[in-house]
């Protein structure tokens, strides 16, 4: 193995729910958005600059660093937001903040914040890693260098002794798993020329993940090609070619998917950071690659593909608009308390039915993720094999639930 | 009387609205939002009643990319 050193899981908390989800499966570090300027600013979850305080305490409570995301475009009128945001994260220890726009690199740097450079600034050579260096102690390399690349770009730090603001040598990260841009690392304006609605300010519609016909102007006559998403990549996903990525001497591996739910950020950071250890303990066998790969179908995908890691030059397309996951989680209802001696947790039905033979998950802000089959069911106080809408249900449950805790059964999708 | 209304909390600060229509929008330096020229906050949603209401508005509620505003 070419290097020793810990590698970093770094996985995405775009809600409270998700943070804990993310501690609790082990991730070394987690990022984060916080008011608009972030590439989510659609998500109706983002955090404000009010809840930096408790993500930091959280995290660091828990051992793991959290990054924040800054890294849109900025205009005039973002400068004082973006000021006010950095200052908040200085203030409360976040331990990076993840730009792109110079005018944050600048600020950043001016008041000794730690940064790191997003993949939104494209970095694909040593002289971009030398420049940033001045900046930024980590650097997310261009989701489309081959693995070969990024190999040489770290051979290159090495040889060269570039070194960040920290005295240390720059510390290479790579986008490991989730949603693939169409476009390259994240440039895209085609949701900004149809609704005005710009990528860059994290506001993307995803129209690339639709279906497209092609029209012939000569005859109007409309072909679907092939009943294919063009424009819509698979997922990355590297979890059987992970041991190539750390032989390439990168340090810190991204999860992609801020906009999914905590049983995905938790489901995908779990078989990273298992993969990661499995390598450095050289355990990483064909048998848990396909475990890891079972369980990683289970949550939000397109499909899955390595990306442009093994230098492939056409991505390959998503066969539908949505996920295949094999797995599909309908919500049921609410958490209202939890009695620890006998280990039984009590919810209010909402909506559906819960029978004994249920597969259930419980995703918590406060405790991240559980699993659990229902083997003895109690509606409204007494033993039953069925619930409906409106029941009082207790079930046995081997973590601590809390108030408002929510409740969802698992089911086989048609793709299981 | 036709109304802007802006759901204020929405907005992502991506200036499309100023571009359309600059007199009816001003980006706010404070915290990156578009303000609505002449509108009244009523617990965080904006509005203005205008006689001077120009149907151009038609397109920035449409460009809106969140949705952020509505012409009633």
């Amino acid at each position: 193995m070419a290097t020793s050193k810990k590698v970093e899981v770094l996985a995405p908390a775009g809600s409270f729910e998700s943070l804990a989800a993310a501690i609790q499966a082990g991730a070394d570090a987690i990022y984060f958005g916080a008011e608009q300027l972030n590439m989510r600013a659609r998500s109706s979850t983002a955090f404000s600059t009010h809840d930096l305080e408790e993500i930091v305490t959280r995290c660091h409570a828990a051992g793991v660093k959290a990054y924040i995301t800054l890294n849109t475009i900025l205009y005039d009128h973002d400068m004082q937001l973006m000021r006010k945001i950095m200052d908040a994260a200085r203030k409360q220890g976040v331990d990076a903040a993840i730009v792109s726009d110079h005018a944050a690199l600048n600020y950043g740097k001016s008041i000794g914040m730690p940064l790191h450079i997003s993949t939104q600034a494209n970095i694909s050579n040593i002289e971009a890693v030398e420049f940033f260096a001045a900046y930024a102690d980590v650097m997310v390399l261009a989701r489309e260098l081959s693995v070969k690349q990024v190999a040489k770009i770290t051979r290159q730090i090495k040889r060269k002794r570039i070194t960040g603001p920290s005295g240390n040598l720059v510390r290479i990260e790579v986008f490991a798993h989730g949603a693939l841009c169409m476009a390259i690392s994240g440039k895209c304006y085609l949701s900004l020329h149809s609704h005005y609605a710009s990528a860059n300010r994290g506001a993307c519609v995803q129209n690339c993940r639709r279906q497209y016909l092609v029209t012939d102007k000569e005859d109007g006559h409309e072909y679907e090609i092939d009943n294919e998403y063009i424009m819509s990549a698979k997922d990355l996903c590297t979890i059987d070619m992970l041991d190539e990525i750390i032989q390439a001497d990168v340090s810190v591996l991204k999860i992609e998917g801020r906009g999914r739910a905590a049983d995905y950020v938790y489901t995908v950071t779990k078989c990273y950071r298992e993969a990661v250890q499995a390598i450095f303990s050289k355990q990483f066998t064909p048998e848990k690659i396909t475990t890891w790969k079972q369980q990683l179908a289970t949550v939000y995908n397109r499909g899955f593909w390595e990306g442009y890691y093994l230098g492939r030059k056409l991505g390959e397309w998503s066969t539908t608009s949505g996920s295949v996951a094999t797995d599909r989680k309908v919500y049921l209802g609410q958490g209202n308390r939890y009695f620890p001696k006998i280990n039984i947790a009590e919810f209010q039905l909402e909506t559906g039915k819960l029978n004994v033979g249920d597969k259930i998950m419980i995703i918590s802000k406060h405790q991240g993720i559980q699993t659990e089959t229902i083997h003895e069911l109690r509606v409204n106080g007494h033993t039953a094999k069925e619930s409906v809408k409106g029941d009082a249900v207790s079930f046995y449950c081997t973590n601590k639930i809390s108030k408002g805790d929510k409740l969802y059964k698992i089911i086989e999708t048609e793709y299981a | 009387m036709p109304k802007v209304i802006q759901y204020r909390n929405k907005c992502i600060g991506c200036g499309i609205c100023y571009e359309l229509q600059p007199r009816l929008w001003r980006m706010s330096r404070k915290d990156g939002k578009a303000n609505l020229v002449g509108g009244v906050n009523h617990k965080g949603v904006y509005i203005l009643s205008s006689k001077t209401y120009q149907p151009f508005s038609d397109a920035v509620e449409q460009s809106c990319p969140v949705n952020a505003i509505k012409i009633a």
